[in-house]
């Protein structure tokens, strides 16, 4: 069933994305003053939202599991980090692509990037911490408890384009400026992009979700093989 | 600068592309290890196995 | 209060601890000052340029050697079942874990004071002129950096990589404390007046250490049962 799901939910993601794909490159005119490049941005901060709705998913998984002591929430906030560490890194690399071009630089300090890359780190690090531990229960108790810490570090990545005004452009989005200076061609492609990308986070994560149960259910026939 | 601009943007799309299929290839090589793992440790509970089958728990069965 | 007075005994035991064998004191002290030396080769140390940077290079100097004295915090507590003993006692895991941050403050500040003199001494640097803010700095950033050392001191104990796993953790969450730390540092040692910018980190500071403890409170029992 799960299978089954995770192949229909790539399959509508494989055709919004050539739907979008089409869009970008044959509807939308380059933009006036940064050329062809811009397009980058529908997977730069598309990838970013899906990043960011999955680390507060995990801190909400977290907190289930720590509620209720059902490991499914424990594999489903594994799955999810695991997937928006990825989809992160597509936001930074992508990023450092386009401010190549657009600022001369690959990289700056400014404190949305700099957030950006500490969330990376702090998540790969709740990734080291499971592979640390063998026993089930301990590593999803310490791995969840990570979580929460980490998503705290979150909040600030998400105030910090209210707080600070550095190198990084300011808000464009409608739903953050109220009035929005994207063209609505463009973020009528843009949303369906994110849309497209969250299908595509879905998939994986429920597939990694299944690999979880997996690994648990070796887990436990290990067991009794030994005690046998 | 109008090439550059357009060779940056495919390096741009090849980067994410390429982030998300690499992580595809590892999820689907981590399957197939564990699918291989779990017929393995099937097996070795099968062969251990001395006692009478309405002997196990039912989750065996 | 019983909290209070709880985690007060278990830092006093652990500051006893420490005054009779002084391990990670000598060891953070001297690891502080060997890293000050190396900086000296990084740059011109008598140039103006270090006052704008002093606290970036003091706050790095803080959270390396202060990796020294949170590793020790619950590992020392390994040997003898002496960490299943405090578990089983009256103690709450709450007060236990605020006790070792208590323990790890309370260490770390002598360290960071040696450090400051030393500095200024190394560099030419007047560290003096706003004591009274720099002592509120200091107070809250080492806070902050000793409860996230106490709760995942606490959460790798058990773990067979806990010295790799301690700082790789720990250090990319105690980045925004020390962005604050550092930019409200650079501002009082180069003498440049403090704006509404300085008073924001210093709340983002101050939000960190209270959100961060509370945090570790509501989980202690999580992080320390087993």
């Amino acid at each position: 069933m799960r299978e089954r799901l995770s192949i229909v939910l790539a399959a509508i993601a494989a055709l919004l994305l050539a739907n979008n794909l089409h869009a970008m490159f044959l509807t939308l005119p380059d933009e006036a003053m940064q050329g062809a490049i811009y397009r980058i941005l529908f997977f730069h901060a598309p990838a970013a939202m899906v990043g960011m709705i999955g680390y507060f998913v995990a801190l909400t998984l977290s907190i289930m599991y720590l509620s209720f002591g059902d490991f499914k929430y424990d594999s489903l906030a594994a799955s999810v980090i695991e997937v928006s560490l990825v989809f992160s890194l597509v936001n930074i690399v992508t990023g450092s692509i386009w401010a190549r071009i657009i600022w001369g630089i690959w990289w700056t300090w400014d404190y949305r990037l700099t957030s950006a890359l500490v969330c990376v780190l702090i998540f790969s690090g709740y990734i080291m911490l499971r592979r640390a531990i063998d026993e089930p229960t301990q590593r999803a108790r310490l791995s969840s408890a990570l979580c929460i810490f980490g998503c705290v570090d979150v909040v600030i990545v998400w105030k910090s384009i209210e707080w600070f005004r550095n190198q990084h452009p300011g808000p464009v989005l409608d739903f953050r400026t109220g009035g929005g200076r994207m063209d609505p061609a463009m973020s009528h492609v843009f949303y369906m992009n994110f849309l497209a990308l969250l299908l595509v986070a879905t998939a994986l994560v429920l597939i990694r979700t299944r690999q979880e149960s997996t690994a648990r259910e070796i887990d436990s026939l290990r067991r009794v093989a030994h005690a046998a | 600068m109008d090439a550059r601009n357009f060779t940056y943007m495919f390096y741009g799309f090849t980067a994410a592309w390429l982030i998300v299929m690499l992580y595809v290839i590892s999820l689907a090589r981590r399957g197939a290890r564990l699918k291989k793992e779990l017929e393995d440790v099937k097996h070795l509970v099968k062969g251990e196995r001395s006692t009478p089958e309405d002997l196990l728990p039912n989750r065996m069965r | 209060m019983r909290v209070l007075r709880q985690a007060l005994s278990v830092a006093y035991k652990d500051l006893a601890i420490e005054l009779r064998t002084k391990e990670s004191l000598n060891a953070a002290g001297a690891f502080a000052i060997a890293i000050l030396l190396l900086l000296s080769f990084v740059f011109d140390p008598f140039s103006d340029v270090v006052r704008e940077m002093s606290g970036g290079l003091l706050w790095l100097v803080f959270a390396f050697s202060g990796a020294l004295i949170f590793n020790r915090g619950f590992s020392r507590e390994l040997p003898n079942e002496c960490l299943d003993a405090l578990l089983a006692s009256p103690l709450s895991p709450a007060s236990l874990l605020i006790g070792k941050a208590g323990g790890i403050f309370v260490t770390l500040l002598p360290v960071e004071l040696v450090s400051l003199f030393v500095f200024g001494i190394f560099y030419n640097v007047r560290w003096w002129l706003h004591p009274p803010e720099l002592a509120a700095i200091f107070v809250l950033a080492t806070w902050g950096i000793a409860i996230v050392g106490a709760v995942f001191g606490a959460l790798t104990v058990n773990l067979r990589l806990r010295e790799l796993m301690l700082p790789v953790i720990i250090y990319p969450l105690l980045i925004p404390l020390l962005i604050g730390a550092i930019e409200v540092t650079n501002t009082l040692i180069a003498n440049h007046p403090v704006t509404d910018y300085e008073w924001l980190w210093a709340r983002v500071l101050l939000v960190f250490d209270v959100v961060m403890t509370a945090l570790a409170s509501v989980l202690a029992e999580t992080i320390l049962v087993n």
